[in-house]
């Protein structure tokens, strides 16, 4: 060891030839940006890229109870969206399929300490995250990976996304066959192909065994393959149900099927046909709408099926698609010892309840899957190397992470249970509730993501608190049900697919915002995320805790024989829901209890001014809060006609609410205004969408090309899908007014408003 | 060849019944972001979930602050991320200085419920840099001349015991005691009175 000693000279031929020619690149490119050289637009996707991923920091800003103050802060080179480019940042690690080994693990664990914060982040598609990273250790980093297999490349930025698959996929009772090899060979197959590099927008796959379950979540990908078998020709055959154009985000699309059986053969080039003709025809330069379920629907399925078939038809011959098929059984796993029954031992404390919730018996007898739950996804890196070596113990390096944010052990002899038990609590990893209402999922919200609006992370934390503390009184059909937290309506938290979902959003109280989430239910996480939920209310974060109580006492009390909750809910019926939640919608003064001014997690006030701001002018008189209010009534009225099977009622009432809420905008400049729906969207468009006031940093003016959209195609005939999408596009118009509102106001003044 | 002794971390422990809540923790460090102006601070992370671990970590730019319980006993671990400049004794100065300064920072902060208070007779000593610095009797051996120097100037001459910890996995870890009380203010007025760390 000495001073001139490096890790790529350390490491040397540890690190693959091609891994470590991109590392030097991005060594090169990021020498380039310092100097000056490479403009930081380029700079910011070839980091993206390779997952290196910029970060959200505190605000700057603190608001005293009467006004939000600017702090004497070196905001300019740390702060809020517009970071510098160097600043730390977050590093993606993919893992396909989940899949990890041992020294895999003792690695990932040395980087949390020596780069990050010490602390690894299992995310909701199988990723590994790391904080805080200096862009100048990313290469470091990068090389450690390198050398044992793992590559950090496309995890971010356009590109084909961490390939998942279900945990519990070559041991899972319900799975047709195991779909790992498959996963593993298509996400090498596209890592870095040429057909790969053109996206507009980012592209995530799916794997699942069976169609169900909800661990592959086939329906909210662009491309979701379903393992299933077929006889043909005598013989039993391999293939996929194969799905393209789902995906979950602002308004989320569940997959459309793209064949009842693709042969495995055929997984690979299909894959790649339709990178092929998504670089092709995919949307390039409006983010919003760039992703594969749009061009889906915009061509339709069929349309795009048959341009998919046309250009594998055409694609020249690579030996890769089917190569890796002939080595697919030595993919299987093995297990480390003999499979044997758990016996009648003395049990270790805790052990009942822990076995209850965190262990899955395998297909295999004698062998079953332990979950190791990690609260909000997170282990230190010393738990993540003591967890390394207590795997070692008990399995051969089947371990994976989940898109429930927590690790699997796979083939665990049952008899060895009670002392893998007393291991896990010995290392702080044996927390019970795996799977249940208390394992709470959550994306990193205002802590890290720069596009956070409430803190996800934080109301997560303080629900699965809550909810520990009175796991053992539950009713257990609310034990089993699932909890899903966003901190915007990106949806990385899955909130759509939960049984009661949450999304960030904020509101205007007096002046003052103030934190709230939109209550998300009617979501299916079973059957690979068979439906997706709709927003009921805006409920400020202080009162969420509530909701839960409230929805899961009355489902508890209500429930008719095995009713699930969201069969309890569209029974009871969305109006009913909502009576339920009204009194928890409303937030007291800042003077009667300032703590709903704060984000849970947060003793600071509460502020999104760090996503960035838009322009602002004029003024807008409260009279628009109580029209935008009056417009998201009627988007809720869209809903029940949607429940109603009214499709057409649903589509034209969410039309309806959009102009309302277009209309109170337009109001706060010209009162005037008649409510023929064509005036007052060129009125809108006029005064809020060309003057930039009708705006978001990211989303930019997106919102609003939703009722320009609508206002064109006006469907006479719309599908459940079509009233469904409106009535999303719908609820984020109505959000984007209420920002605009915001903003606004806050232009005009505190005063003016109090007086207005 | 000198090792190159960087990212220093540096523990000293709270006394038992003067630990910060999860949401005092937060709170001062959060208020310590726009307060401080010689280091760039950027963040505040809770990890109150995490069984044993960096409960709330302030985020700086060249160095973490954080509330830590890593090891079963809670403390601030001052962690310098960057490389910075000097010999290896001078490095290591630096560092138990910066460290004993938010110590202090901590002691004297005020509308504390749990009024942090700090052992000075026990510190923990990491380098965060498995590259130059792995965890071994020979490292030790290397340094050692340099840390019993610093010790000397900070403990005032009075004897220490160093020890090294854990298995060539974990990062070089070096945990030093001393006979007696030591207040934090004393030990950094030590640090000054040697001529070396003020600046830090
Ligand atoms: S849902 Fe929103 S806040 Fe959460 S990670 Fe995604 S973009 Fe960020």
């Amino acid at each position: 060891m000495n001073e001139t000693l490096t890790w790529k000279d350390h490491l040397g031929d540890r690190i693959p030839e091609d891994l470590g020619r991109e590392v030097d690149i991005f060594e090169t490119e990021i020498e380039l940006r310092r100097q000056g050289k490479i403009d930081e637009v380029v700079f910011a996707e070839t980091r993206l890229r390779r997952g290196a991923y910029g970060q959200r920091y505190d605000s700057g800003q603190r608001f005293d109870g009467k006004q939000t103050q600017q702090l004497a802060f070196p905001k300019a080179n740390t702060k809020g969206p517009n970071t510098e480019w160097h600043a730390p940042g977050m590093m993606r690690i993919k893992i396909p399929f989940g899949g990890l080994n041992t020294v895999q693990m003792e690695t990932l664990a040395d980087l949390a300490e020596e780069y990050s914060d010490d602390i690894l982040h299992v995310t909701t598609r199988q990723d590994l995250q790391l904080h805080y990273i200096h862009i100048e250790d990313t290469v470091d980093l990068m090389r450690r990976l390198a050398a044992v297999g793992i590559t950090t490349r496309e995890a971010c930025g356009n590109s084909v996304r961490n390939v998942t698959a279900c945990p519990l996929a070559g041991v899972c009772n319900t799975e047709s066959f195991d779909v790992t090899p498959y996963s593993r060979a298509l996400a090498r197959f596209l890592l870095g192909h040429p057909d790969a590099q053109d996206f507009g927008r980012k592209v995530k796959i799916a794997f699942s065994g069976c169609r169900d379950e909800a661990c592959g979540l086939v329906n909210l990908h662009d491309i979701g393959a379903l393992g299933v078998t077929r006889v043909i020709d005598g013989k039993t055959r391999r293939g996929f149900e194969f799905y393209v154009g789902g995906g979950l985000g602002a308004v989320p699309h569940q997959a459309k099927l793209f064949d009842e059986f693709v042969s495995e053969e055929e997984l690979l080039p299909l894959s790649q046909a339709i990178g092929r003709v998504f670089a092709r025809l995919g949307e390039k330069k409006n983010r919003a709408r760039a992703r594969l379920k749009f061009l889906v629907a915009r061509i339709g399925i069929d349309e795009f099926k048959r341009l998919v078939l046309e250009e594998r038809a055409i694609l020249p011959h690579d030996a890769r698609w089917t190569s890796y098929i002939q080595g697919l059984d030595s993919d299987d796993e093995t297990p480390l010892r003999p499979g044997q029954a758990l016996q009648g031992l003395q049990l270790p404390e805790g052990f009942s309840e822990w076995f209850g919730t965190n262990v899955y018996q395998q297909l295999q007898p004698g062998y079953v899957v332990v979950t190791v739950y990690l609260p909000l996804g997170d282990l230190t890196g010393q738990q993540m190397r003591s967890l390394a070596a207590v795997s070692r113990k008990y399995v051969k390096d089947t371990i994976r992470t989940t898109v429930e944010q927590n690790i699997v052990l796979r083939w665990v002899s049952e008899a060895d249970l009670p002392t893998l038990y007393t291991d896990l609590v010995d290392i702080g990893l044996g927390g019970s509730a795996a799977n249940t209402i208390v394992d709470v999922t959550s994306c990193p919200g205002t802590d890290t993501c720069k596009l956070g609006i409430a803190s996800s992370r934080g109301l997560a934390g303080e629900l699965r608190t809550r909810l520990a503390e009175k796991y053992h009184s539950l009713d257990a059909a609310v034990q089993g049900m699932r909890i899903k937290v966003s901190g915007c309506f990106n949806s990385c938290g899955q909130h759509h697919v939960a049984d009661i979902g949450f999304y960030g959003i904020s509101r205007k109280i007096n002046g003052i915002t103030v934190p709230h989430f939109q209550v998300v239910l009617g979501g299916k996480w079973k059957g690979n995320a068979e439906s997706f939920g709709l927003a009921m209310a805006a409920v400020p974060s202080k009162n969420i805790p509530l909701v839960v109580d409230r929805l899961t006492e009355r489902y508890v009390a209500e429930r008719q024989g095995d009713e699930i909750f969201q069969d309890f809910i569209s029974r009871v019926g969305k109006r009913d829901v909502k009576a339920m939640l009204d009194d928890l919608v409303q937030v007291p003064t800042y003077e009667e209890d300032p703590s709903f001014y704060r984000d849970w997690g947060d003793t600071r006030e509460f502020t999104i001014d760090d996503m960035g701001k838009g322009e602002c002018a004029g003024e807008v008189v409260p009279l628009a809060l109580f029209e935008l209010g009056a417009a998201e009534r009627e988007v809720f009225e869209a809903q029940i006609l949607l429940d109603e099977n009214n499709f057409s009622g649903a589509y034209t009432m969410a039309f309806k609410a959009m102009v309302a809420a277009a209309r109170a905008l337009v109001r706060s400049q010209f009162l005037d205004v008649s409510d023929a729906p064509d005036t007052v969207i060129a009125e809108f468009r006029t005064r809020f969408v060309d003057t930039g006031l009708y705006f978001d940093t990211y989303a930019k003016d997106k919102f609003a090309r939703y009722l320009f959209r609508m206002q064109e195609e006006a469907l006479r005939n719309p599908t459940r899908d079509d009233a469904h999408r409106a009535i999303e596009e719908c609820q984020l118009f109505i959000e984007g007014a209420f920002a605009c509102y915001n903003r606004i106001s806050d232009a005009a003044g505190a005063d003016a408003l109090a007086t207005a | 060849m000198a090792i190159n002794l960087q990212k220093i971390n540096i523990k000293f422990y709270l006394a038992e019944n003067a630990v910060p809540s999860p949401e005092e923790a937060f709170r001062i460090f959060s208020q310590w972001i726009p307060l401080t102006t010689d280091e760039i601070l950027i963040d505040v992370a809770d990890y109150r979930h995490v069984a044993r671990g960096p409960k709330t970590v302030l985020v700086g730019h060249g160095a973490n602050y954080t509330f830590d319980n890593s090891d079963g006993r809670y403390g601030l671990l001052y962690g310098c991320k960057i490389g910075t400049q000097g010999s290896n004794a001078a490095r290591l100065r630096a560092a138990f200085a910066a460290s004993l300064k938010a110590c202090v920072r901590l002691e004297q902060a005020e509308n504390t419920v749990s009024k942090p208070r700090f052992v000075g007779a026990e510190a923990v000593i990491t380098i965060n840099d498995r590259l130059h610095a792995a965890n071994s009797e020979a490292t030790l051996e290397q340094i050692r001349a340099d840390l019993e120097s610093v010790l000397d100037d900070l403990y005032a001459g009075a004897p220490t015991q160093i020890e090294r910890e854990g298995d060539a996995r974990q990062r070089f870890t070096v945990r030093v005691r001393v006979e007696g009380d030591f207040e934090t203010a004393d030990l950094l007025a030590n640090l000054a009175a040697s001529g070396a760390g003020a600046g830090a």
